[in-house]
């Protein structure tokens, strides 16, 4: 059975969605290209700054779940081969 | 309204929670980049590439990381799927590995060595295991791609009156600009992905489109959506491209 979603109203949650700074651009190939040396760079030194891939990860909820998964994953796979 | 806040550098989760990025500080730098299995091989594009014995192994070890890779990433998930009993979450995960490890012998030949072969690879089952989930939550719900209707737009509920008339008032400022600056396809595209929370990939399968065609089309939209709200005094910019959300009324002359 399906069923169709009630809409939402403009809260101020999806103002901020809709008026977040994406920019400067890039894509959601180029992250997914990017991201595996982005996580290992923020895990070796958490000050590392990469301005496009922050403000993306900030705009595409898909691509920032999988950022922060890649990252636990990483560090769980490190963890788990030291106790090996 | 409040002012949009600082965001919280990605690894530090905005929900106040642990989040994933949280991890960073429990394990030591070292041991998250500079570890590696004892039987993994030590170039695993060479030994994927080979012939033979060698080449078996390193496909079995490759599956193997795949299917740790798309159980994590479902088990992170597993919330929103319909029906997380074992037996139907085995199967998404061996389809995903599968899928992800074809995706991933497909561009083995763009590896270039940048992080860890773990690491690359292990995206490959993360996006494929998120995509299948993030499909299944919604494959008995309707998409509906639908236009502002501003003579009826619903109120959102805020904490007392004077925030609610602000952000009623910001709501339709947007609004407003929405129509203004904002095609049919782009306002369609953004409702349903930022105002009605249908994930990209969800709409990218019902539209025949991709993930980056969306996210390109909401960029787009935002970009028209900050520069009409500038002109109409709700938004300005401060030198360092940040900005600060505010009334009109609020706003100093001469700021934007």
């Amino acid at each position: 059975m399906s069923t169709t979603p009630v809409p939402r109203p403009l809260d101020d949650d999806a103002v901020d969605a809709l008026l977040l700074d994406t920019t400067p651009w890039l894509s959601c190939d180029d992250c997914f290209a990017q991201i595996d040396t982005y996580v290992e760079a923020l895990l070796a030194e958490p000050s590392h700054r990469d301005t496009a891939m922050e403000h993306h990860l900030r705009g595409c909820a898909a691509c920032d779940e999988e950022a922060r998964s890649l990252t636990a994953l990483v560090v769980d796979h490190a963890s788990a081969t030291l106790r090996d | 309204m409040t002012a949009v806040k600082d965001e919280p550098r990605p690894h530090e989760p905005a929900d106040g929670t642990d989040g994933a990025y949280g991890v960073v500080d429990r394990v030591t730098r070292d041991s998250t980049t500079r570890t590696r299995s004892a039987d993994e091989p030590a170039d695993w594009v060479a030994a994927l590439t080979s012939t033979g014995p060698d080449q078996v192994v390193a496909m079995r070890q490759l599956h193997q990381l795949m299917l740790r890779a798309a159980a994590y990433q479902v088990w992170r998930m597993r919330g929103a799927l319909p029906d997380a009993s074992p037996g139907v979450v085995d199967v998404i995960v061996n389809q995903a590995a599968d899928e992800a490890m074809t995706a991933l012998l497909g561009k083995l030949g763009t590896f270039e060595g940048r992080s860890r072969f773990t690491t690359w690879a292990f995206k490959f089952a993360i996006l494929q295991a998120s995509c299948d989930v993030r499909r299944l939550q919604w494959q008995h719900r309707d998409v509906e791609l639908r236009d502002l209707d501003l003579a009826h737009l619903p109120a959102a509920e805020h904490l007392n009156p004077e925030q609610q008339a602000e952000g009623t008032d910001m709501a339709g400022a947007v609004a407003v600009a929405m129509h203004r600056v904002l095609t049919p396809h782009q306002r369609r595209i953004a409702i349903a992905l930022l105002v009605d929370g249908v994930p990209v990939d969800v709409l990218a399968q019902r539209l025949a489109t991709n993930r980056g065609a969306l996210y390109k089309t909401v960029h787009d939209a935002r970009t028209r959506l900050r520069a009409e709200l500038t002109a109409m005094g709700y938004l300005h910019a401060t030198p360092n491209t940040r900005t600060t959300r505010s009334t009109p009324s609020s706003t100093p002359a001469g700021t934007l």
